[in-house]
């Protein structure tokens, strides 16, 4: 992050710390520290933020610099001696006032002293956070359990545990004028496509925006230009296994610090319906899970649309599936019977994000029991229609990307008016705009329904069988990997 | 581009574009007329495949089994490796999706317009209900998107590596 000024440390105490008070206000912050000591008959001034330093360490610090002050007999400076005497692994010296405040706010202790033009930097902070525990969206059955958190530099010591490889690189950069985020692009050096990390670069530096304040959403909106596509562009993850995997495969991570969810590019549209828990299982039992989740997701898009379609034309239905179709008359069209009872359980889901848990069992009590039955009972809803949207809600419960699962109930909706208006035309219709819209999107260069369309036949079949790790000879070539070789 | 290191890839280079295309074909031709198989089914179309393989020519029960739709999509997957062919000795160098949704476009009006005194089974145009048009040429469409779509990618991607 360029700072527009840079003003130098002056010899004099006082111009400095007027400089402080104007910038900071010392004194208007109650979170802002400033202490006076006199060192060796010098005057010293110590800043720092009190969330964000372990008060044990300053009080080390501060008891060492009186020690000094009570032996004369040397010949150094007392710049010299504190710079040396500081008990601290991380100690800097700097001469521009803007980086004193920048870092004082990140949580260092700034050490001025009177009659020098460099103030000390001690690296003491100490974010509040939690500890890693397993994510909540991507929990598995075996494995390991932990999380990325909201500290960023944890989440690089989560990757750096998994993968000790000298290539791996987290490049650290700032952005945001008043926020002044840390963002940590991680790629393998020798694997990743350096066009990639460089573009990805470009487009961070180039943010201009006061504050991250949703942090990786905010960031993803301005690398992948999501435009008017309800598709998530690039994949999260809050699991460091899962991240490790897709940086040996060759693609970049994009951390950002106060989220616990990182960022993976390039992603398509196959990366949103895998989860964790098929390469935990023997390669048989992770296929057939895939096999039934891509199910579901079909199903999540595809089957209400087909049931209404049947339902307003029963002539289309073979003679074996004849039964399919509700038996009693109802007095509002299924259309907007499936339309209330779908947008309903949409609320239900949006209600139950925010409702504390003693009272979402409440909640589902009513939903379930009161609204469900009793639509049925007064005959407002036919049974099957809450079948069907049931059914369909599970198949979105079963998408792994909660982003994608919106997306497709979106795309449900809309199909199903598309399927009410215009019959089968508009179901055809309807399918061949999902697949071509989603054919036509390109995140960072990437075709989104790659490998199925353009089509990769060995890609392909990766994703409809989940292979063991030894038949993984080679990376993805999706990600465009300077060194395509996995495995001897 | 996955199977081998990039290197390899240009000892012979046409020729590996070139067997992808016929591997694109081949699905694009498989997957397509399985789903037009569906639509048959569920009367979307009233034709299949195999109306058009099977049903022009033979009289017999058989042609009406599902042993004969799927024998047709597999025919269909064989008679696609020639699209592939075409696609690729003339717009392979096109990018995007618009010119595979031409080609597909193209296909299924040489198909229904051009072809149709080689299919006795096959009503005229005007014969066909209107959802059988839609249904037809959306499954046409989407076939000529994947291999065009495929086939260019596959290209493009070989002149980067190669570049």
């Amino acid at each position: 992050m360029p700072t527009d000024t840079n003003t130098p440390i002056v010899m004099k105490l006082d111009q400095n710390r007027r400089f402080m008070q104007d910038r900071i206000g010392v004194d208007q912050s109650f979170d802002i520290g400033f202490r006076t000591l006199h060192i060796l008959d010098k005057e010293v001034n110590v800043y720092y933020v009190t969330g964000l330093c372990e008060t044990p360490i300053i009080v080390e610090l501060m008891r060492q610099l009186f020690e000094i002050g009570t032996e004369t007999n040397e010949k150094k400076t007392v710049f010299q001696r504190i710079k040396n005497d500081i008990p601290h692994q991380q100690v800097e010296a700097v001469d521009s006032m803007e980086t004193c405040i920048t870092q004082l706010l990140s949580g260092l202790i700034v050490i001025f002293i009177d009659g020098e033009t460099e103030a000390l930097i001690v690296d003491v902070r100490s974010y509040p956070g939690r500890t890693p525990e397993e994510p909540d969206t991507e929990k598995v059955i075996r494995g390991s359990r932990d999380g990325y958190t909201e500290n960023i530099i944890e989440n690089t010591a989560l990757t750096r545990r998994r993968i000790r490889d000298e290539r791996l690189r987290n490049e650290i950069m700032q952005v945001g004028e008043r926020s002044k985020t840390d963002i940590c692009i991680s790629y393998i050096q020798d694997v990743a496509d350096p066009g990639l990390v460089e573009r990805l670069k470009k487009e961070i530096q180039s943010i201009d925006v006061d504050g991250l304040s949703m942090a990786d959403k905010t960031l993803e909106e301005y690398i992948v230009h999501q435009g008017y596509t309800p598709f998530p562009l690039v994949r999260y993850t809050e699991r460091p296994d899962v991240a490790a995997s897709h940086l040996f495969e060759g693609h970049v991570i994009v951390m950002v610090d106060t989220s616990p969810s990182v960022i993976i590019t390039p992603t398509t549209y196959f990366h949103h319906v895998q989860h964790a828990e098929e390469f935990r299982q023997s390669p048989i039992v992770g296929t057939f899970v895939r096999w039934v989740r891509f199910f579901g997701i079909l199903s999540s898009v595809f089957l209400l649309p087909l049931w209404i379609l049947f339902v307003m034309q029963p002539d289309l239905l073979p003679e074996a599936l004849s039964f399919i179709g509700p038996n009693e008359e109802s007095t509002i069209p299924v259309v907007i019977q499936i339309l209330i009872a779908d947008l309903g359980l949409e609320m239900l889901r949006i209600a139950a994000i925010h409702t504390p848990t003693p009272l979402s069992t409440a909640m589902g009590l009513i939903a379930a029991v009161l609204i469900g039955q009793i639509a049925i009972d007064v005959g407002m809803f036919v049974p099957e229609v809450i079948l069907y949207v049931a059914v369909s809600a599970i198949g979105s419960y079963a998408t792994p990307s909660y982003e994608l699962s919106i997306a497709n109930k979106m795309s449900r909706v809309t199909l199903v008016i598309l399927v009410a208006i215009l019959g089968v035309k508009g179901f055809m219709i309807g399918m061949a705009f999902y697949i071509l819209l989603l054919a036509r999107i390109r995140s960072l260069n990437t075709p989104y329904l790659w490998p199925f369309l353009p089509f990769n036949a060995k890609a392909a079949s990766q994703i409809v069988l989940r292979m063991s790790m030894p038949m993984l000879k080679v990376r993805p070539s999706i990600t465009n990997p300077q060194n395509n070789q996995r495995q001897k | 581009m996955a199977d081998k290191p990039k290197e390899q890839h240009q000892q012979e280079p046409q020729q590996s574009v070139f067997g992808k295309a016929l591997g694109i074909g081949f699905t694009g031709g498989i997957l397509w007329s399985a789903l037009g198989v569906f639509t048959y089914y569920f009367h979307f179309s009233e034709l299949s495949a195999a109306s058009f393989l099977f049903r022009s020519y033979l009289q017999t029960d058989w042609t009406g089994t599902w042993l004969a739709e799927v024998l047709a999509v597999l025919i269909v997957g064989v008679i696609s490796l020639v699209s592939a062919m075409l696609y690729y000795f003339t717009l392979k160098k096109q990018q995007g999706i618009w010119p595979g949704l031409v080609f597909g476009l193209v296909l299924w009006a040489v198909v229904f317009f051009v072809l149709t005194p080689l299919f006795p089974a096959i009503p005229t145009f005007t014969e066909m209900t209107s959802d059988t048009w839609v249904t037809t040429a959306c499954l046409f469409i989407l076939y000529g998107v994947f291999i065009g779509y495929s086939i260019s990618y596959e290209y493009e991607e070989f002149n980067q590596s190669a570049n």
